[in-house]
């Protein structure tokens, strides 16, 4: 199990962690273990939606202020025990992210993150309004321990422990799985996500309630420790800031930063503050802010990718017996393929997809006009044409991205327009990006794996379906190799092995031969061709011709927006229309000489 | 030569441990200080009350000195210790966590300027059993059943009750006619909130005022013309302006005066020092401020002419506001406070506080130097202000004005 291998560290740690609190006497180094500890679940909290999503996240403290409100108010109205309440400030926080995530997750990008800001602020106005400027927990004489109030504060560190912890666990288990694949996916591209058959917007609204739940646990817990809650201290924009710091920087998008950034952070701002504030007044602030500006600079993903990544360049010069890059061609199929089945047998299977007059615009630009064609079953068809003619455009319209204005998309006799894009995916239509987002810090292997979630019931079929796809690509040499190391070709074809761990029926790809060499590209073409055999039906988009000709059955050429020919390559490559779309018109003369 | 060198050394030795033995004496003549802490924000948005605030305190702590120490301890002499607690609720927690921890020999602390502050001040420092004063007049900070924080201010609710019908009297005696209508306009802090409150639950159908205008701002104030407008149109007799910050008050005094209904046109009073504040005159000119009054816990009053000088050659401070004479007396009750406890204990300087009687208030207005069951100072009562010619003076209480009131003439 890779997990429990994987949860070792953090147990040491928090062994570790739990003896230093246990040796530590004086009061208020114990509070400070317990704030780095407060502090590294909310950047926790923050880090699985942000993080992982890289929607990025102003307004964390909404959720935390609840959760810290929901604790004075229920022990002041209704005498419940925080042990009570830090679970119904989870409960709280988990749906205060329902409610917030459903309209602000329709934004994007900047959007999103203002968005987000205006929660906290508008709740601090709320709270003030109410007229709970400023509450105390009672204090408990008769019953310390069943309203959490200890006079020894080693418990309170314990307490926290405990939190971060299960925290901690909670997201190790999600980042192996596919809600933390899809969310991880969802932060590439959401585009891709979504092509690949992910429906982001419901994997976004349980990363954003798991979230809230953990910062409002976390807020009810703060309340505890501080006793007393104002507005300004739990909806603050410092609150939300401070999640934002300790995550980027210790590391964004991995349970360590959060950690290492709270466990560095609080207490060098405390001794800054104890140390100079009575001193020189305000130093504090300024030493500190300059210290994250060295880090940032220093490390801009964070302390522990930059760790990591030294660690790794390390032991990556170290002549460690990798496979030769011969093995890797040695998988894929020799370009001379064997003789293909007639042309014309695979014109006249099962038709796949039948588009019937597709049109779109944007304004006054037709991007595609009036566009029909059919796919076989098992047939390769190729959609060329010079740059902007709309042949991403038909892509988009295809998979979901884009309504069309006009005209049908049927999917194995079924009218699928209107269909959202991991529908799309889901009744296999798989697709590939012009631009490759390969998710770079992972394994080739759990990069495949993302889209394997598509057709896998259990994460063993997932692997399964994974390591399947690498094989029918020819990557398995380098399966385990970090993405950032690949050649471009290599990306290509770990783009492809994504597409094909979903299982489609039909495959779109885009430009899958750009930017490719020669020899590359006959490579790539061999692999489209051994998948075509196999009996996966291929649409591919591509502005050069010359691997093309050799690849397909049918050629679609596009030019502005409509169908310029509909043929076999032979009759293509000779038609005066498509010398002249891609030549000018001084070559059809030539062409015929 | 080494007969001389060793008779050299020996009468060295000899001189050097009479001079050691001296040096002991007087050690031992001379009590251990006797440790006071102070805990206000000395860095962020509230460093300069903070300031303020650890000025009182030095001069408290030198003139006590001065007047030779805690003679119930032998002469011992108080020694500030000064410790910033932000401008956060958690920092200000840490601080004092740090406080009881790291300074184990405090006797007594005062603190924390801002009420929220000294909530989370005082939830540790009655853990740790250490006395705490403060100027803070937040009542949930003596409603909490605590015992070891000592109130030295009238409670907010109690000041508008205090002042209020002061200033009513002083309007009919003034101009002849009773007030009937008022106005508010507030920001919404956790002071204002709670003076307003009383005001409007208990004051008002008591004094028989009759509330025609209601506003309310959040901090920062970006546009008093509504406000301001507001006040113009309803024409009350009263205007109770309540800002806590100093942009606030000002955009709204330089509103009314560009309105015309400044310099006492409209009878503008206020209900903390934010008003009173030596930095108004930055922004505003004197005119613009004359005649506003503003109803506060202290202020240096008649009989404390020797510290208001103090206070301005000392530290260029052209007026004692509440911040300085509340912490400076701070210092007189712990010595007070240390006398009558015999010890340098905090236990029994908090007994001391709980149950001693120190006399008539000196450096508080009103009432004595003692404290009820609550921590809240028996018979504390309030100042009323006025700015008169560039400078806010104590107008009342009478035994403690500085100057006679003036009611702004329309």
């Amino acid at each position: 199990m890779p997990t429990l291998r994987s949860l070792g560290p953090i147990l040491v740690a928090a062994a570790l962690y739990a003896g230093l609190a246990a040796l530590v006497t004086n009061s208020y180094y114990q509070l400070t273990l317990t704030l780095v500890l407060v502090w590294a679940i909310f950047g926790l909290s923050w880090n699985l939606l942000s993080g992982y999503t890289g929607l990025v996240s102003f307004g964390h403290a909404a959720f935390f202020g609840l959760g810290a409100y929901t604790t004075a108010l229920g022990q002041i109205y209704l005498g419940l025990s925080p042990w009570l309440l830090i679970p119904a400030g989870a409960v709280v926080g988990g749906l205060a992210g329902l409610i917030v995530g459903i309209p602000t997750f329709r934004l994007r990008g900047h959007y999103f993150a203002l968005a987000m800001l205006a929660y906290p602020l508008a709740m601090l106005y709320v709270f003030e309004w109410l007229g709970f400027q400023e509450v105390t927990l009672p204090i408990k004489r008769d019953a310390p321990f069943a309203y959490m109030q200890f006079s020894d504060p080693r418990l309170y560190t314990l307490v926290a422990l405990v939190m971060l912890l299960a925290v901690v666990l909670i997201t190790r288990a999600i980042e192996g799985s596919r809600f933390g694949m899809a969310l991880l996916a969802i932060k590439q591209n959401e585009a891709a996500a979504e092509a690949a058959g992910i429906n982001t917007l419901a994997w976004k609204l349980r990363a954003i309630a798991l979230s809230g739940a953990i910062a409002g646990a976390v807020g009810a817990f703060y309340a505890v420790v501080l006793l007393v809650v104002t507005p300004p201290s739990v909806f603050g924009m410092l609150v939300s800031a401070q999640a934002l710091t300790v995550s980027m920087f210790g590391g964004v998008g991995t349970v360590w930063g959060p950690l290492i950034g709270a466990a560095v952070l609080i207490p060098v701002s405390e001794i800054l503050h104890a140390e100079l504030g009575a001193r020189i007044p305000g130093i504090q602030g300024v030493i500190f802010g300059l210290a994250i500006m060295a880090v940032i600079l220093l490390a801009p993903e964070g302390v522990y990718w930059r760790v990591r990544d030294r660690l790794r360049q390390r032991r990556a010069a170290a002549p460690v017996p990798e496979a030769p890059p011969a093995a890797v061609e040695a998988g894929v199929v020799p370009f001379a393929a064997p003789a293909r089945p007639s042309r014309a047998r695979r014109r006249t299977g099962e038709v796949l997809l039948s588009v019937r007059g597709l049109s779109k615009s944007f304004g006054g630009l037709k991007a595609v006009q009036n566009v029909s064609f059919d796919v076989h079953e098992g047939m390769i068809l190729g959609i060329i044409g010079p740059n902007g003619a709309g042949k991403t455009t038909l892509f988009n319209l295809l998979n979901g991205f884009l309504r069309p204005d006009a005209g049908q998309v049927i999917v194995a006799g079924r009218d699928r327009v209107g269909a959202m894009p991991h529908e799309l995916a889901r009744a296999g239509i798989g697709r590939t990006f012009q631009v490759m987002r390969p998710f770079l810090r992972m394994s080739v292997r759990d990069n495949v794996r993302v889209g394997a979630y598509l057709r896998a019931g259990s994460e063993d079929e997932a692997r399964r379906l994974a390591d399947a796809a690498v094989e029918q690509v020819g990557l398995s040499a380098v399966a385990d190799r970090i993405a950032g190391q690949l050649t471009t070709k290599e990306l290509r074809l770990m783009e492809l092995a994504r597409a094909l761990a979903g299982q489609p029926r039909l495959l779109l790809l885009d430009e899958t031969l750009a930017g490719l060499g020669h020899g590359e590209a006959d490579e790539v073409v061999a692999v489209i061709r051994r998948l075509a055999e196999g009996g996966i039906t291929i649409v591919i988009i591509e502005h050069t011709m010359q691997a093309m000709v050799r690849l397909v059955d049918h050629f679609l050429v596009l030019d502005h927006g409509a169908v310029l020919v509909d043929g076999e390559p032979e009759q293509v490559t000779r038609d005066p229309q498509v010398i002249e779309a891609y030549l000018g018109k001084k070559w059809v003369a030539h062409a015929h000489a | 030569m080494t007969g001389t060198v060793s008779s050299l050394t020996r009468r060295g030795f000899v001189g050097g441990s009479a001079a050691l033995g001296l040096a002991t004496a007087a050690r031992a003549q001379a009590p251990a200080p006797v440790k006071v802490g102070l805990i206000v924000p000395l860095s962020g948005l509230y460093a300069r009350p903070g300031a303020v605030m650890k000025m009182g305190a030095e001069l408290g702590i030198a003139d006590v000195n001065a007047a030779g120490g805690i003679k119930a301890l032998g002469g011992a002499r108080l020694e500030l210790v000064a410790l910033d607690c932000g401008d956060t609720v958690e920092k200000a927690k840490n601080a004092a966590q740090r406080m009881v921890a790291q300074e184990t020999d405090l006797v007594a602390a005062t603190g924390a300027y801002l009420s929220s502050f000294t909530l989370a001040v005082s939830e540790v420092t009655e853990r740790a059993a250490l006395p705490l004063l403060t100027l803070s007049y937040s009542d949930l900070l003596t409603d909490r059943g605590f015992r070891y924080i000592f109130q030295t201010a009238a409670t907010a609710a109690a000041q508008s009750a205090l002042g209020l019908p002061e200033l009513m009297k002083l309007a009919e005696s003034a101009s002849g006619k009773r007030p009937k209508t008022v106005a508010i306009a507030m920001d919404n802090t956790g002071t204002s909130v709670a003076t307003a409150k009383a005001l409007k639950e208990k004051l008002f159908p008591q004094l028989g005022l009759q509330l025609v205008m209601d506003e309310v701002w959040t901090p920062p104030l970006s546009d008093a013309t509504p406000l301001i407008q507001k006040v113009r149109s309803t024409r009350p007799d009263l205007f109770l302006f309540m800002p806590n910050a100093i942009a606030d008050a000002k955009l709204g005094i330089e509103k009314m005066n560009e309105f015309g209904l400044g310099q006492g046109r409209v009878p503008t009073i206020s209900f903390s020092i934010t008003i009173a504040e030596p930095d108004m005159l930055q922004s505003v000119s004197p005119e613009v401020v004359q005649g506003i009054m503003t109803i506060v816990a202290n202020w240096g009053v008649k009989g404390q002419e020797k510290l208001i000088a103090d206070v301005k050659a000392k530290y260029g401070e052209p007026w004692a506001t509440q911040n300085i004479v509340s912490t400076y007396g701070d210092m007189w009750l712990i010595k007070d406070a240390l006398e009558k406890a015999g010890k340098a204990d905090r236990a029994a300087v908090a007994e001391a506080l709980r149950t001693g009687d120190f006399g008539p208030s000196r450096y508080y207005p009103g009432g004595r130097l003692q404290f009820d069951d609550k921590g809240r100072r028996i018979g504390a009562g309030v100042v009323i202000v006025q700015w008169q010619k560039g400078v806010p003076v104590a107008v009342f209480p009478d035994d403690l004005a500085l100057a006679p009131p003036f009611w702004p003439k329309r």
